[in-house]
Parts: structure tokens; C-alpha cells; sequence
């Protein structure tokens, strides 16, 4: 069963010629006729789907679309064209921690953020006690973020992100967070969370992890699909490329 | 309403964040329109307190315009800056973008709602008394909530995407002000300025705010009209708008 379904997804961001960060000078440039709006395409004809268990990576240089793709997929962005689907609940680990603030408590913040997720509230006023635990910050809890290492910082956010079980799990590269010990904690955790069947898209410059964890990759290349299919196979394509 | 427990969140964050680091905290949420009140009373009282309808004193009159003003002011200018300040989660995590614009303005009703406590000592130590219409204030601000809503959203993408924006709407903000009869009365205008005065939809919700609270204003059946009728077409147009606008806006977070 396919929990993630795009077809023919294109993203075109338009931009403005002449940089107008302005009403005043878009103002200006529009009654002199000078302005000239050119459509940057972002993402071309993008088509895949991940079913329920698969993990699929995507590779690709800079720039070539692999952060957009992403982002359509949690739906933060809207495509400008094309259809896309994705059922269940999404756990975005794409750099974790955003809506945290400093002056609330790490408690607070748990809540704060599993709202954004919007999940239930009640379950995760018991859950947090376990949250700061599996963090390892549990005597930090109820002080402000900002007396918090940014490395504690980290740890609290992924494992409040990872906490719940998710039908589809977006990874950008979360996976190298805190120290040596927590990494291998944190993988663990992430490959539990594949094994009970979540659908798994993440973006990796790291061939290795893309190579054991992955079971198909998709190749991008300005944009559009250069190549999809085995993960081995597009590894080796992409290496020798 | 999936939602509703953040939008919650939202408001309480609203409240004790902004004065987390200061010693009296929440308590500047009710000494601060006192201290205004305070000084535009010193200023204006001489000139305008005696042209008020008799029986009603200057002091609460004049607190009562400051205070709706305060909400409109802050409330249009909270959900205009919701979406640039929480850029850093709308582009990371799906959450409906209204929902932060509709919290912001939600915060500023609650705000209101706390500073109609000094309000309230200030109409009794002036010697009136309030009105048995009072609840009705809840209705002002529901209203009132829509409106800046409907600013808000509007503004938002503006403010995302250009940023000489803020500069014109404070501007349009404090001209709001002295085309609302917050410190004088109406009636001591020029025929023409009171009509303008009075297509001022904030005249309105002033007149049924002050009628509402201590009877110090006599609002038409006009003016209830033309509350209810702005403050829908605020939200709805606002949140058309801000539909439509959207996913360009999202781009340029």
C-alpha cells in the first residue's frame, strides 16, 4: 500500500528581476514597466511512491532539489502543479527543534512542540517525564532551554519528535545528533521505528547509510528524477557519476 | 479543531513571554494602559473634559478609547508579524499558517480582557458606575478579534514579502487613531470630520465598547450594524486572501 504518492509534482518559486524587497520600489519599477517576474523551477515532474515499511533515500548535489522534495512532502510547501498525497501521520525530522524557545522550560517546550505535531496533549503530558528521560536531560526539565547545551537541546528534540510511532518519517540527515553514544541510541531508535512500518524518506550525502538503511533511492539532479530504482544501483550510478 | 490545544498554547506563550524576565511579569499587562491613560489624562483633560455629555467623566471615557485602541493596535500588529516570526516552523513542520495569525489576535482579545480590570476601578473612582450591560463587552471583542483577525491575515504576506510594509502600516495605524474619537468627543468636530469620524469603523466599536461597559456613549443601531458587518467581512476577506497568497508566501520564508 503506497503511503506516499506524487505525481508530476512541479515546484516553480517566481522571483522578481530586479530584487524588489519593497512596495516603494515594486511601486516604482511597475510604473516604469520594469518588472519582470521569471519562474525559478525547482522540482520537474517528480513521480514516486513509498509504501508502508520502505525506505527510500534521495540523493544529489546541492541544490538539486533534495530539500524542497522534502518539504513538499511534509506539506509545508504546496506543489505548483501535480498531485500529492500522503496518509497517516508524518514525523518531520527535518532540523529538529524548530518552535523551541529558550526562555521555556524544557517541559514547555515538549509540549509546544508535540502540539505543532499536533498530537494529543494528554498523552504527551504523561509521555514527557519518558521524553526527558530517553534524552537524558530528566533533572534539566523544568529549568528555561536556555540553561541547556545545545547538544541536550538536540537530544530533547529528537526524542520528542521520535517519541510517537509515525506512518511516514522524513530524515534530512538528523541522524548524526549528539555525542557517539546517543547517535547509536538514536539509530537504533530510528530503525525501530522502520521495522514497526513506518515509511522512511531521507536525505543522506552519506553513501554508506544510504546503502544499508535504504531499499530504493531516487537520483536528482536539477530538479528532475535523473534515476530511480535498487538502492545499490543508484548508489553506484550517482558514485561513478 | 485539531488545532485548538496549540492555538491555546499560543495565546498563553503570547502572555507570559513577553514580560517572562521582568519582575512584576503579567503585571505590566495592567499597568501599562494606566500609565498612558495616566498621561494622555493629564494632557487632554484640560481641553476636552468639559465637553463631554453630563454625567459622564473624562477619565474612564478616555481609558475606554485607549484600551480598545491598544487591542486594535497590537492585535493588528501581532498577527501581521505571526507569520514572519514563525517562519522557522512553518517551514519545517505542517501546521495550518492561519492558526498562528488567529492566536496572535486571540491574544490581544485576552489582553483587553485583563486590562478592563483597571478599566473598571477607574469608572468606579471617577464616580460612575458600570453598566448592567457589561457582558456585551464580550461581544466588542469578538467581534473586534475578527477584525484585526482579518488584518492580520492580510497583512501577514505583506510583511513576508516586502518590508517597507511595516512602515506603512504604523503609519496607517497611528492615523487610525486620531480618526477615532479616542480623546475628544465627537461632537466637538466640524460636520464634515464627524462624517469621516464616523465611517471610521473603530468609531463604532469605540461607541458600543463605552456605551456597553459605563455608559459612556449612546451607540445607534447603526453602529451595531456596521461592527458586525466590518468584522465579518474582515475575516472572510482576509482569509480568502490569505488562501490565495499563500503558497507563494510560503516560498519566501
Amino acid at each position: 500500500m503506497a503511503v506516499i504518492e506524487l505525481s508530476n509534482v512541479n515546484l516553480a518559486y517566481r522571483v522578481l528581476m530586479n530584487r524588489t524587497g519593497s512596495l516603494k520600489e515594486l511601486f516604482r519599477d511597475a510604473l516604469k514597466g520594469r518588472n519582470r517576474v521569471v519562474d525559478y523551477v525547482a522540482l520537474k515532474d517528480v513521480s514516486f511512491t513509498v509504501d508502508k515499511g520502505e525506505v527510500v533515500a534521495i540523493l544529489g548535489r546541492n541544490g538539486a532539489g533534495k530539500s524542497t522534495l522534502l518539504k513538499i512532502l511534509a506539506g509545508v510547501l504546496p506543489p505548483t502543479n501535480g498531485f500529492r498525497k500522503v496518509t497517516g501521520f508524518i514525523a518531520p525530522m527535518i532540523e529538529l527543534g524548530a518552535g523551541f524557545h529558550p526562555e521555556m522550560t524544557g517541559d514547555e517546550n515538549v509540549l509546544f512542540y508535540s502540539a505543532l505535531m499536533g498530537r494529543n496533549l494528554e498523552t504527551v503530558k504523561e509521555r514527557t517525564p519518558a521524553i526527558g528521560e530517553w534524552a537524558g536531560v530528566s533533572d534539566h526539565m523544568s529549568f528555561p532551554l536556555r540553561a541547556f547545551s545545545s547538544g541536550m537541546v538536540a537530544r530533547l528534540a529528537f526524542s520528542t519528535a521520535t517519541d510517537e510511532q509515525a506512518d511516514v518519517l522524513l530524515v534530512d540527515e538528523v541522524l548524526s545528533v549528539g555525542d557517539s553514544d546517543f547517535q547509536e541510541k538514536s539509530n537504533d531508535r530510528i530503525q525501530q521505528l522502520i521495522k514497526s512500518g513506518a515509511a522512511v524518506v531521507l536525505v543522506s550525502h552519506d553513501m554508506n547509510a544510504v546503502r544499508s538503511l535504504a531499499d530504493r533511492a531516487i537520483w536528482l539532479e536539477n530538479g528532475h528524477v535523473k534515476m530511480i530504482g535498487k538502492a545499490s544501483d543508484v548508489v553506484d550510478a550517482y558514485e561513478s557519476n | 479543531m485539531k488545532y485548538l490545544p496549540l492555538i491555546r498554547l499560543l495565546v498563553n506563550r503570547e502572555l507570559t513571554l513577553r514580560y517572562k524576565r521582568s519582575v512584576i511579569g503579567i503585571g505590566w499587562t495592567l499597568l501599562n494602559p494606566m500609565l498612558t491613560s495616566f498621561v494622555l489624562w493629564v494632557v487632554f483633560s484640560f481641553a476636552f473634559g468639559g465637553r463631554l455629555v453630563e454625567g459622564q467623566q473624562f477619565a474612564p471615557y478616555l481609558m475606554a478609547g485607549i484600551l480598545l485602541n491598544t487591542f486594535f493596535n497590537q492585535g493588528t500588529w501581532l498577527a501581521s508579524e505571526s507569520i514572519s516570526t514563525n517562519s522557522e516552523i512553518l517551514t519545517k513542520i505542517y501546521v495550518p499558517p492561519q492558526v498562528f495569525t488567529i492566536s496572535a489576535a486571540m491574544s490581544a482579545f485576552v489582553n483587553f480582557l485583563i486590562s478592563l480590570l483597571p478599566l473598571a476601578i477607574v469608572v468606579l473612582v471617577s464616580g460612575q458606575s458600570l453598566s448592567l450591560t457589561l457582558p456585551l463587552v464580550a461581544i466588542v471583542g469578538i467581534c473586534m478579534t475578527l477584525l484585526v483577525a482579518g488584518f492580520g491575515l492580510i497583512l501577514s504576506t505583506l510583511f513576508v514579502r516586502f518590508d517597507d510594509a511595516r512602515n506603512i502600516v504604523s503609519v496607517l495605524l497611528m492615523i487610525a487613531l486620531y480618526i477615532t474619537p479616542v480623546f475628544y468627543p465627537i461632537s466637538i468636530l466640524s460636520k464634515q470630520m464627524q462624517t469621516l469620524v464616523n465611517l471610521n469603523p473603530l468609531t463604532s466599536y469605540l461607541e458600543v465598547f463605552r456605551w456597553a461597559f459605563s455608559n459612556n456613549a449612546s451607540p445607534t443601531i447603526a453602529n451595531w450594524c456596521y461592527m458586525f458587518l466590518t468584522s465579518m467581512l474582515s475575516i472572510s476577506l482576509g482569509a480568502l486572501i490569505f488562501r490565495r497568497a499563500w503558497p507563494r508566501t510560503v516560498a519566501m520564508l
